[in-house]
């Protein structure tokens, strides 16, 4: 896109976009991290992502004082408008990631001592990783305004879903077997929740991109496994 | 909202404009909805003010410019040989840039445009100097001083006031040509909101160079670029989603 003929605009525009790819980059390494600690029981990593917190607060409020600047100094229109609108949107929306990847982490203080069988960490993290990898990919879209990769992002969150709902069933036959299992399993139900709502988050963020460069909404019904649905359901 | 029972009070068809051998204008064809407000952007040059213009034939002071294609008030074609040019600018009255009270008393402002269509007596001449100036949310503020100059009033009550003259004569089209670029923030406000209520009654066409006016006051938007139109569309599309590139370049500010 060419350049605004005031250039000052133009550098606004573009710190907000680092703004949030910065957001982008701590929220990455909160949830990865908090998997990470999750896998080892690694409660000082835990607690390194729990102070990392506050960062992500205050960038996502400063992301917000620029934004309402830039509205009130520049009146942007059109494209430049939905650039502003959505750098407030996606902040929240990685603000959120953060929220949730902290509370991954602080699960981990919270079962230190109890030891949970590898398999259901391992599904946990495996989620995580998708979860990530989406989270990664709609990050870059957004860098790159790139609207098929956004929008392959947004169509496929099944897989988080269907890992979410297994590990779901599988948490409850450990509940019932042995209740000295119900602490923990309780706690990696959540951690799981928690991963799962970052996909939708970053579903959010991939909605976001398709408004910002088309200035239309995503309108098609997105894949969903009906099965997912109703465990989000009852959970939800 | 706009999208409902709009008429098409003026249409503009396969206009041509030309000033001497130089085109003006290519080809415009758009309608300005009934009791709505259609806003003109465009850079300098564009042909905004030039289309204005036409519409109320103000070109025909001027020689050789002349108009090609037609131009429908209520489906006829004003741009016609036999136009009675003093009737048509009675329905299709204009608001200019800079205020221009004539130099005469702030009620004759006022009367002297309707002695030139109607005669009528004093009783009733100051009933219609009342309304009119009401209409132009101007009453108010000068009805103590009815006799004081025109020129005595300030930048934003003379632009009233000359609202106030064009809606004296009861037009049906009322044009406005950069209305408030002369004025300052509180007297454009009020301009603006008094173009909200005019619209209730009259048909609007507005030229601004500030696209946050045309955002803020119109529902209809054209863009225009060297003589054509680019996109003509419902204000709140043009601002938001335009279609064309060059009215987004525009409409940002990153114009070459």
């Amino acid at each position: 896109m060419t350049d605004h003929i005031v250039k000052s605009f133009d550098q606004e525009l573009m710190e907000l976009g680092r703004k949030i790819a910065e957001m982008g980059g701590i929220a990455e390494t909160m949830l990865s991290d908090a998997t990470l600690a999750l896998e080892k029981g690694d409660t000082d990593l835990a607690q390194e992502v729990i102070a990392t917190d506050p960062r992500l607060d205050a960038l996502e409020r400063e992301i917000e004082d620029k934004a309402i600047l830039v509205i009130a100094r520049r009146q942007p229109m059109a494209v430049d408008l939905r650039a502003v609108i959505s750098s407030i949107r996606i902040a929240s929306d990685l603000e959120r990631i953060g929220d949730l990847a902290k509370n991954v982490a602080k699960r981990v203080v919270a079962i230190e001592g109890q030891f949970p069988p590898q398999k259901i960490v391992g599904g946990v993290s495996h989620m995580s990783e998708l979860a990530l990898d989406r989270l990664k990919r709609v990050i870059d879209a957004y860098t790159q305004r790139d609207v098929p990769a956004a929008k392959d992002v947004w169509a496929h969150d099944e897989e988080i879903d269907q890992l979410h709902n297994s590990l779901f069933r599988e948490l409850l036959t450990y509940m019932m077997e042995d209740p000295r299992n119900i602490g923990f399993c309780a706690h990696l139900l959540f951690c799981a929740k928690n991963i799962e709502r970052v996909g939708d988050h970053a579903t959010n963020i991939a909605e976001t991109i398709h408004y910002l460069v088309t200035g239309e909404t995503i309108t098609s019904e997105r894949p969903r496994s009906s099965t997912a649905v109703r465990i989000a359901d009852v959970n939800g | 909202m706009p999208a409902t029972e709009r008429r098409e009070k003026v249409s503009v068809r396969d206009l041509r404009f030309f000033y001497g051998d130089n085109l003006a204008l290519k080809n415009i064809s758009l309608p300005l909805y009934e009791k709505h407000i259609t806003a003109f952007i465009g850079p300098s040059g564009c042909g905004k003010s030039t289309l204005l213009r036409v519409l109320n034939r103000m070109y025909d002071l001027y020689p050789r410019q002349r108009a090609e294609g037609e131009v429908l008030l209520d489906g006829e074609n004003i741009l016609t040989p036999g136009q009675d040019l003093n009737l048509l600018r009675a329905k299709i009255g204009m608001v200019f840039q800079k205020p221009t009270p004539f130099p005469m008393s702030i009620y004759d402002n006022i009367a002297f445009g309707i002695r030139l269509y109607e005669d009528i007596p004093k009783s009733e001449m100051d009933g219609r100097v009342e309304e009119a100036l009401r209409g132009a949310a101007l009453w108010n503020e000068v009805k103590d001083k009815l006799g004081a100059s025109g020129l005595s009033l300030s930048g934003g009550q003379q632009q009233r006031l000359c609202i106030a003259r064009s809606v004296a004569i009861r037009p049906e089209v009322i044009l406005f040509d950069e209305p408030c670029s002369a004025l300052d923030p509180i007297s454009t406000a009020k301009i603006e909101e008094l173009m909200d209520e005019l619209k209730e009654e009259y048909t609007i066409a507005i030229v601004t160079h500030s696209m946050q006016q045309a955002a803020r006051v119109s529902e209809y938007t054209a863009f225009m670029y060297l003589g054509e139109l680019i996109e003509f569309g419902e204000t709140s599309k043009i601002f938001t989603t335009p279609a064309d590139q060059r009215t987004q370049d525009y409409i940002t500010g990153r114009f070459g």
